[in-house]
């Protein structure tokens, strides 16, 4: 069954993409419901290439736009910051990008100067009254739990001063949370992902310590604390997909008991070693995993009760925005990352990686390379993307993972859209209030 | 098809988004901020009006310390009294009664302590200079820097009910005690008349301005005077040079960017630093420039040099005018008439450029930025056509100030307002003789803007003559009436930018080389007797009409007549414009673009063939 979604997903024209009775035009993400017999027309069309497919949407009142080429500049001001407080961590997850936390070289952690030196430029360079983001990133940041600390109250004081309001967040793996810490997150209303990979057993399997015993049990004690501070918290999981943990139903249902409202699913694409890479068979193997996770999903909310499964959500919404996008995320757009030396990188991922460099806190900012960096790796410009229906939905993949690994799961992400796409118009049907509130 | 298709999303009913249209002109292009959109603060600094924003009041605006916010920033109270405000004088009893808190408790208690303005209120809105968080379980007020209150005050409108109030701090920074709550108005900061109130004293409003010789030539912060000399120049090559004039030993010597205001002295010149932070060290202290100024060095291309470069001698550029019988002679048969040939034919030029109104959806896909290149390019030329317009007319009046000075042949004057006589009524595209082909009306061809570049280079022709006629002026300067020297001067200086433009235009046409069609419109010179262009033509001629007796009347010295012909010359100038452009678009006669053939009222003509 998951085959035949992902032959229904392959690209057939440029310009457009059916998902049963939903249309999609490719170029402005816009989506449209058909009746049958518009449907069928448009498949027809479909079945022929680009040409058809353009008469068919014009038979049907819809123009097919081409390929715009993107302006010149697609940097937007910074207004996001990864800080890398700490490049050690105490586990050895057997996927990690950062290679056990310290991207390949020796353990650091970031000096205190370093730290405030990028906060202040990131407040000084913002509007009186804007917003900013920092989050801190690893490593396991709370092995710098000194640092978060200084760095929260100094960013708070001074954009306080230029009435610029902050917000913070953090990813991590919750074992060497204390207490105190989950206090003082919840007092500056973090936003905290805490990385699991499933039930005990998948996780200890999946992320041991540097000893090499499980980490379950202690990350499980850490989540305590956070949980009982849900109410001023955001917190979420993230799952790292891999073929050891590809029952997600069972992960979704352990997390949830856990105590987490909001659960992502991350598919582990690239990774330093290969270890716990997804490969050929895999994709749909979590293909059909991710499917039944979303059905799931749909199925409670449209009882009007809670399923933690948060990648479809985010689908939906994105869907519903249609906004079309030249990448898939912010890196280098309107977020950066600083590193323990003090260099800036296109994201948390890129830190100690020449090929994204970004400049330094002692040079500023290299604006001209994120220009650079932007128009080259723009979806407009990547030679699988242009062709593919997906491609303003998509954004053309993670840049950390297409650099490394290429672009292995297209099949794998149209199947996804796919059937997000058949999702939205159901929920738009029988439950449209969903949407209410989607800015 | 019974239906069409339901737009779901965002995307499909609102269609694609569109960049953010800008709402209004931007602040720091309005009256009140300053004439120097780019420098604000050259004229006066306008901030400092807000200074005393409030009746009675006089504020300061305090940053933030380098090292943080430590409680001191925000909006200061320096003194508050009524006796030295003139507007306490008026009448008004908002005035009175605000005269009466001044006096009394209020005044009373803000003339002991430090105040901080703490909060404005109007239109029943109240906006705290503050940040307000919980920091474990307490609030915690964060004042706002001075720049931030200052964005809230500036906001603040006047002719309405305004409250203001005052406290003390804590060394913390946080409120301390009751308020002192005054009722006002916001100043208005100009009277009827535009005169800027009394209240401030001389010298207030520059009071944090610019001052180059101290410590903005090196730290302004407006990048005004960055603006004006160079950042980074490459050094004088020390030591023998090569023949093609770098350094023999040293290859490095010319490509090494040099700190222009770095300290000069015996140690090897370093490469400059690539931030402000790192060069200042080895700059000059403000008070060194002071001292030392004559250290920094001219730089020419780029290059910094000691000599005086070595110029051909200007002499030979032009030969002066032996006699002023030779003068009106140039200036009557040669040099007006060349301005008002060059004006048509760029103005005829200006019509074959297609309108950006014209381009078709498809166009403005592919071609984002034709719009706005055709505007600039039209803009471009017309303002060189008008350019010679002007030029024509300071002739003409360089002529009628002779004859109104008795030096002019008796009873031979009149104004010049007609083709060259080498004009000719078509291009004499074939001519290897730049001069002849730029004599004639051609659509803007790349072959026609690169000769307009080259019959507008300095040292053209028309300069030379110029440049003649200013000397024979500077020569013989008691024999001619006042101004005419200086009128001589500024038509021969006015032509460098015309060369510009047109170097301008080909560069903004350059990217669209492959195919003239794309800018161009396919222009035919129509003929004279043409019924379509009877209108432009009579137009036309109404406007040398009235441009001829307008310079007869101004040479009569009767003003009022000479404004209603020069009115009316403007008028059909108007209506000319929107009738040639009409021929031109194929208004007049679709799918034809007609060009109006300027030249077919002079007899005389050549037809270039």
């Amino acid at each position: 069954m998951v085959s035949d979604l992902i032959a229904a997903a392959r690209p057939r024209s440029k310009h457009a993409h059916l998902a049963g009775q939903v249309a999609l035009m490719a170029e402005t993400a816009a989506l449209y419901r058909l009746d049958d017999a518009q449907a069928a027309q448009l498949a027809d069309g479909l079945m022929t290439g680009d040409a058809g497919t353009s008469d068919a949407l014009g038979r049907l009142g819809l123009t097919a736009r081409d390929i715009a080429p993107p302006p010149a500049d697609l940097t937007r001001p910074v207004r996001a910051l990864a800080l890398n407080v700490a490049q050690t961590c105490n586990l050895a997850c057997v996927y990690c990008y950062a290679s056990g936390g310290t991207f390949g070289g020796p353990d650091t952690r970031m000096p205190w100067d370093v730290a405030q030196k990028a906060i202040d430029a990131l407040i000084d360079d913002t509007p009186p009254g804007g917003s900013i983001k920092i989050a801190f990133m690893g490593g396991e940041p709370t092995a710098a739990r000194a640092l978060i600390r200084d760095s929260v109250l100094h960013a708070r004081r001074r954009a306080a001063s230029r009435a610029i309001s902050v917000g913070f967040s953090i990813t991590t793996n919750a074992t060497l949370l204390t207490e105190q810490d989950a206090a003082f997150m919840a007092e500056h209303g973090f936003a905290v992902t805490v990385s699991l990979d499933g039930a005990a057993a998948a996780n200890d399997r999946l992320r041991p310590t540097r000893g090499g015993s499980g980490s379950f049990d202690r990350a499980a004690r850490g989540l305590q604390y956070l949980t009982a501070h849900q109410d001023r918290l955001s917190l979420s999981a993230r799952v790292t997909a891999t073929p050891d943990n590809l029952d997600l139903g069972s992960t979704m249902d352990a997390l949830g008991a856990l105590g987490f409202t909001s659960v992502g699913v991350s598919p582990m694409i690239t990774s330093p070693t290969g270890k716990g890479t997804l490969d050929g068979e895999d994709y749909a193997t979590l293909l059909a995993a991710m499917i039944g996770c979303g059905t799931a999903w749909m199925q409670a909310t449209l009882d009007r009760k809670p399923h933690p499964f948060a990648n479809l959500a985010t689908a939906l919404v994105e869907l519903h925005r249609g906004q079309p996008r030249s990448h898939s995320c912010g890196a280098a757009r309107d977020y950066l990352a600083v590193d323990a030396s003090g260099d800036y990188a296109a994201c948390h991922r890129f830190a100690k990686n020449p090929a994204g460099y970004m400049g330094s806190l002692g040079d500023g900012i290299d604006h001209a390379a994120r220009e650079d960096w932007l128009a080259d790796r723009a979806v407009e410009r990547q030679v699988p993307c242009q062709t593919c229906w997906a491609r303003r939905l998509c954004g053309g993949g993670c840049h950390h993972e297409v650099l490394n690994a290429g672009r292995p799961a297209c099949d794998y992400v149209r199947g996804w859209l796919h059937f997000a796409m058949t999702a939205y118009a159901r929920l738009m049907d029988e439950r449209p209030d969903w949407f209410d509130g989607v800015a | 098809m019974a239906k069409p298709p339901e737009p779901l999303n965002r995307a499909a009913i609102l269609g694609p988004p569109y960049p953010q249209p800008v709402l209004g002109n931007p602040v720091s292009s309005l009256m009140e901020s300053g004439v120097g959109n780019c420098y604000p603060g050259l004229e006066f600094d306008i901030r400092q009006l807000d200074v005393r924003f409030f009746p009675g009041l006089t504020f300061e605006f305090l940053g933030l310390e380098p090292a943080g916010p430590d409680g001191t920033q925000g909006v200061r109270l320096v003194n508050a009294e009524a006796e030295s405000d003139p507007l306490f004088d008026d009448p008004a009893p908002w005035l009175k009664a605000l005269k009466r808190q001044l006096n009394g408790p209020e005044g009373g208690a803000l003339g002991d302590g430090d105040w901080y303005l703490h909060a404005v209120a109007q239109h029943g809105s109240r906006i705290e200079l503050y940040d307000f968080n919980v920091f474990q379980n307490a609030v915690q007020m964060t004042p706002y820097e001075g720049e931030t209150c200052w964005w809230i005050i500036r906001g603040i409108e006047a002719d309405v009910d305004l409250t203001v109030e005052l406290t003390q701090r804590a060394p913390s920074g946080q409120p301390l005690g009751n308020p002192v709550v005054l009722h006002g108005r916001r100043r208005h900061f100009l009277d009827d008349t535009g005169m800027i109130p009394d209240v401030y004293r001389a010298g207030e409003l520059t009071a944090s301005m610019c001052s180059p010789w101290t410590h903005d030539f090196r730290d302004c912060a407006c990048q005004y005077w960055a603006s004006n000399h160079p950042d980074v120049v490459l050094g004088e090559v020390v030591g023998p040079q090569a023949e093609d004039g770098n350094a023999a030993e040293d290859a490095a010597q010319p490509v090494t960017f040099l700190d222009w205001m770095r300290r000069r002295g015996p140690a090897q010149d370093i490469a400059a630093a690539s931030t402000q932070e790192r060069a200042r060290p080895e700059r000059y202290d403000p008070y060194e420039i002071n001292l030392r100024w004559q250290e920094l060095d001219f730089v020419l291309h780029g290059t910094e040099t000691d000599g005086t470069p070595e110029m051909p001698p200007l002499t030979a550029l032009h030969a002066a005018y032996p006699s002023l019988q030779d003068v009106i002679t140039a200036l009557t048969d040669d040099l007006a008439p060349l301005e008002f040939t060059l004006s048509m034919v760029y103005l005829y030029a200006f019509f074959s450029l297609r309108a950006p109104e014209d381009i078709s959806e498809d166009e403005r896909r592919d071609w984002p930025d034709l719009a706005d290149d055709l505007r600039a390019a039209r803009q471009l030329v017309l303002s060189v056509a008008l350019s010679e317009m002007t030029h024509m007319r300071w002739v003409n009046q360089v002529l009628w100030t002779l004859d109104r000075a008795g030096l002019y042949p008796k009873g031979k004057y009149k104004p010049i307002v007609q083709p060259h006589s080498d004009a000719s009524k078509t291009a004499a595209a074939e001519s290897s003789d730049l001069e002849d082909r730029v004599l004639g009306l051609r659509p803007a061809t790349p072959d026609a803007i690169a000769d307009f570049i080259a019959v507008e280079r300095p040292a053209n022709r028309l300069d030379r003559e110029y440049a003649g006629l200013v000397d024979h002026l500077r020569a013989n300067a008691d024999g001619y009436p006042a101004g005419l020297y200086e009128l001589a001067v500024r038509i021969d200086s006015d032509g460098l930018q015309h060369y510009q433009k047109f170097r301008d235009v080909k560069l903004i046409l350059s990217r669209y080389e492959h195919d003239t069609s794309i800018y161009l419109r396919d222009v035919k010179l129509a003929d004279a007797d043409d019924p379509a262009v009877a209108d432009a033509l009579g137009l036309l001629a109404d406007i040398v009409d009235n441009t001829i007796k307008g310079y007869q009347a101004e040479r009569a010295d009767d003003m009022p007549r000479a404004d209603a012909c020069i009115q009316a010359a403007r008028s059909a100038m108007r209506s000319f414009q929107v009738e040639a452009e009409a021929l031109a678009s194929g208004a007049r006669k679709p799918g034809e673009s007609v060009g109006v053939p300027f030249f077919a009222a002079w007899q005389g003509l050549g037809d270039g063939q």
